[in-house]
Order: structure tokens, then sequence, then C-alpha cells
């Protein structure tokens, strides 16, 4: 099929309060839709506009017979197996509408291998210059997410890199169990350390709490924090204790990770296109 | 060539020049420019050509405040973009009220279906799930109050109450709920002009914020 028949969905979670949280999938969007690698590209929100249940009307079903349905978000979790799949109607990895438009649920993009390389880049390049034997690698997550695995793939990532023998120490810390974020002094040792959330968007966590528990930031500013929030990535190194300390915006936000939403859509095909076209011709031959 | 909802736009252009808040202008020589309708004919406006643009035009307010729901009446004042084509006006129309033009094309192939507010709402789970313990007449005030053209949304309402059909709130005018008129406020006025042809923000489902409200006013009753 050419792809002029392919659409892709890219689905955000998007927020209610924080006006950061779609940005980086719109970008995501407009970056591929600019690649013209698809006949259409359109995002969808739980929490914005378009909904989920919009995103069911937003393709031409003459024009975009396949579409690809790719979760901008950083693990598997309640959204990308509960709501996405129910707002969507998908009944499986790939559904057949009425319409004869297929519709192909790819894995978020927090699953893919390439993260760990886009954590490896960021992590060079908010330190330029800065050996990463002295250095330690700071993955922070939130923790206790609620049937979210975000500190699972978190804690898979700093693995990874650790096996890579790269940086002096690589671990993860969360915001709200232990090892603590604010306790950095004391779990690494290295004189610079590079501190990168892994979060899909900036947000309030990103800009404000994170900061305040790094002490690079003051307790609940009375500005607009959100709007502000940017000039925290723009003030590295931070000299704590003759230490250094670099901290990175969202792993989310790095345009790159377009690369990693297509390349979804090629991992999807690869392991599936022809288990589902076995499917859909058995479904053609009974209907 | 262009795709479907390029073409819907196309056509209703032919006798609308309005959007929501927006007024849609051709220009000479071909392409478009595009403002807030309070905006027409002032001269001090800042300009902008990219469609992307329209993502950060629609974000805030005219005080800044964020703009969770871009069908609010509340489209900030000021700008003026300027767009060759229009597969531009569609991309920045899309930033403006996401989705719409979409459903509006759906409308107009007779694809787009409508889900009554009570199978939304019983569809929830997690924290919305007790949503659907909202009473009608509950849902009557909510959405009466809620979905009001006048400073709540400009969308006109395409789903029920319920499977029995009824609308979901008595205290919208009936033009809410008919698709062949849009939701428009006349310039610096809160009163709804629906008499100029404009293209309709329709709503086939009830929107996560309205399903939000749904479970607030639950809790309070709860708490009451």
């Amino acid at each position: 099929m050419s792809n002029n028949a392919r659409a892709l969905l890219i689905v955000g979670h998007g927020s209610t309060v924080n006006p950061d949280s779609s940005a980086p999938t719109l970008a995501h969007a407009a970056e591929i839709r600019r690649r013209k690698v698809f006949a259409d590209v359109e995002c969808a929100f739980w929490k914005e506009e378009p909904s989920l249940r919009d995103a069911i009307f937003l393709f031409d079903p003459e024009a975009a017979r396949e579409v690809y349905v790719v979760p901008n978000f950083i693990s598997e979790g309640y959204f990308t197996q509960t709501v996405i799949p129910r707002e969507l109607e998908l009944n499986g990895r790939s559904t057949k509408r009425p319409n004869g438009q297929v519709w192909k649920y790819c894995e978020p993009v927090g699953n893919h291998p390439l993260v760990t390389e886009l954590l490896l880049q960021r992590a060079r390049e908010i330190a330029p210059g800065v050996p990463e034997t002295e250095t330690s690698l700071l993955i922070v997550a939130h923790g206790t997410d609620l049937n979210e695995n975000s500190a699972a793939a978190a804690k898979r990532e700093a693995e990874k890199i650790r096996a890579l023998g790269k940086y002096a120490d690589v671990l993860n810390v969360y915001m709200e169990e232990a090892p603590l974020v604010a306790g950095w002094r004391k779990l690494t040792k290295s004189p610079n350390v590079v501190v990168v959330p892994f979060f899909i968007s900036d947000g309030l966590h990103s800009y404000e709490d994170i900061p305040v528990l790094l002490g690079i930031a003051k307790e609940k500013s009375t500005s607009n924090c959100i709007s502000a929030g940017g000039e925290i990535f723009q003030r590295n190194p931070y000299k704590i204790d003759n230490r250094s300390l670099f901290y990175a915006p969202s792993i989310g936000t790095d345009p790159r990770f377009a690369d990693i939403i297509v390349a979804q859509v090629n991992l999807f095909d690869d392991a599936f296109s022809g288990i589902i076209l076995a499917q859909t011709e058995n479904f053609d031959s009974k209907s | 060539m262009p795709d479907l909802i390029e073409r819907s736009l196309e056509t209703a252009l032919t006798n609308c020049c309005r959007v929501g808040e927006i007024s849609i202008r051709r220009i000479d020589g071909g392409g478009f420019i595009v403002s807030h309708c309070d905006d027409r004919g002032r001269d001090d406006l800042q300009r902008f050509q990219n469609p992307e643009e329209a993502a950060e035009i629609a974000r805030y307010d005219d005080a800044g405040n964020y703009r969770p729901l871009k069908t609010v009446p509340n489209l900030c004042h000021g700008w003026r973009l300027e767009l060759v084509d229009l597969t531009k006006l569609r991309r920045a129309l899309d930033y403006f009220y996401p989705g719409r033009l979409a459903m509006f094309a759906a409308w107009k192939e007779n694809r787009l279906t409508t889900t009554p507010l009570r199978k939304t709402l019983t569809r929830q789970s997690g924290m919305y799930r007790v949503a659907s313990k909202i009473s009608d007449e509950q849902i009557n005030d909510l959405v009466g109050n809620f979905c009001r053209s006048n400073g709540g949304c400009l969308r006109t309402i395409l789903w029920k109450r319920d499977e029995s059909a009824a609308v979901p709130s008595t205290k919208l005018p009936s033009d809410k709920f008919d698709a062949s008129h849009g939701q428009a406020l006349s310039p610096r006025s809160a009163t709804p002009a629906t008499t100029a042809p404009v293209i309709p923000l329709l709503c086939q489902e009830a929107c996560s914020l309205l399903v939000a409200e749904c479970r607030k006013v639950v809790k309070m009753t709860n708490d009451e």
C-alpha cells in the first residue's frame, strides 16, 4: 500500500491546566506532516481537543485506508491499555471499521529502543564537553503512578545505559518514592551530575517541582511559573557544593521524538503485517 | 488534490465567512486573511503568516490564561493571520478549533454519529466512573450553564441526554441543537447572533471537560 493511503494519529494525554502538555505532540505531528510520509497526520488527546472520540471521524475513509495510532506516552499503562482502546473503539492490534478503514495500534513511544539513544544524546548535549566518566546521570520519574509503568520504564532505560559503562553512575530517582531526587547529593559522588526528567512533556513537575527538590529553585514562586518555566533549563550548570549540576527539559520534548513515532509505525509493520494480513483475509472470507 | 476536509471547507466558504469567533476573508490573487471577528477594521494587528502560529494564538486568552477548550468564546484579540492557500487555512483553523472541520466534513457526508451523554458517562472508568450518577435535573442545569454559547462554548450540540432522545438541557435555545446553525457572537456583544452564515462547530459527543464537570456535580452532591 502506498504512503498516500496511510494516515497517522498521535495520541497525547493533554491537560486542562498545563498549556505545555500538548505542545510536544503538536510539534512532532507538524514535523512528520512536513516530511509527507503519511497522507494525513493528526493528533488526539484525552484532556484536550481533538478528543479521542473526535479521532474516529478525523480521517477521510476514502483517502486513508490505514490509520496508525501511536500513543505519545512514556510507558504502557492505564491509558494505553484501557482508555485509548476504549475511546477509539479498538479491539486489538488491528481493527477494521465498517467503512473498511483499518486502524493499527502501535506501541507507545516510550517502549522504543531509540529512547535510550535519545537519553544519551540529550545528556551529552545538556553538558557539552563534560567527561561522562566524571558524571552521574539521573533519570527522574514520578513514582507511585497508579496503574502506570513509567517508573519501570525509567528503570529499564537506566539499566541499559548503565550497561554501556560510559557514565560514572546511572541512577533512577523519583519524586515521590525512594530513592528521592532530593537526595542527589548523597546518592552521587561524581563532580558532575546530569538530570533528565523521564516525562513526555514539560509542566509543573519539570518546571518547578523537580528544580525545588534539586535545590536549584525556590519553593512555589508566586509568578506564573509555567509560562516562565523554560528559563530553568537556560542556567546550566548550577554550581552546588563545588559540583556542577546540569538540568535538562523532559525527554519527550526532544524534536527527535518525531523519529521515534515514525519508528513505532515501522516496528508495527515489521512485527504484525504478515499476521494482520492473514487475519484480515480470514475476516473478509467469513464476511 | 485537496482532501475531503479542504473540499468541504472550500464549499462552505462560498457563503460563510465565519467560524466560531474567527472571520475569514479571501484576498485578491488567492489566499486568506483570518482574524478575530471583533478585530475587523483594525489596522494595528500583529501579523502572522505561518499556520502553526495559530496554535500559539489559540493557547491563551486576552488575560494570558490557558484555554483548554478552544471553543470557549474567549479567543484573544490583536492578531491577523495571512495564509496563502486553502491547505494552510485548513491547518490554521484546525489549531483554532481542533477537529471541528473534520466533524463538519463527516456531518456533510452523513458519516458523523452521535453519542448520548448517558452512554459517554457509563463508559467512563477510574476516577470518572462516578460521573454517571448525575441526575437528569443536574444535567439540565449543568449543560445549560457549561455549554451555553454566551460565555460557555460555541459548539452546536448534536448529542442527546440519553436513548430517549431528550435534549440535554431545556435551558438552551433550540438552535443550540440545530446543526444548520453555527453559534456565533456578534462583535463586542454577549448576544448570540446566528443570522449570518457561519461554519458550525459540531459537537457529536460530550467533551472530557463536561464529563469532569459531571463528576464534580456528583461529588458535591455526595459531600452535602
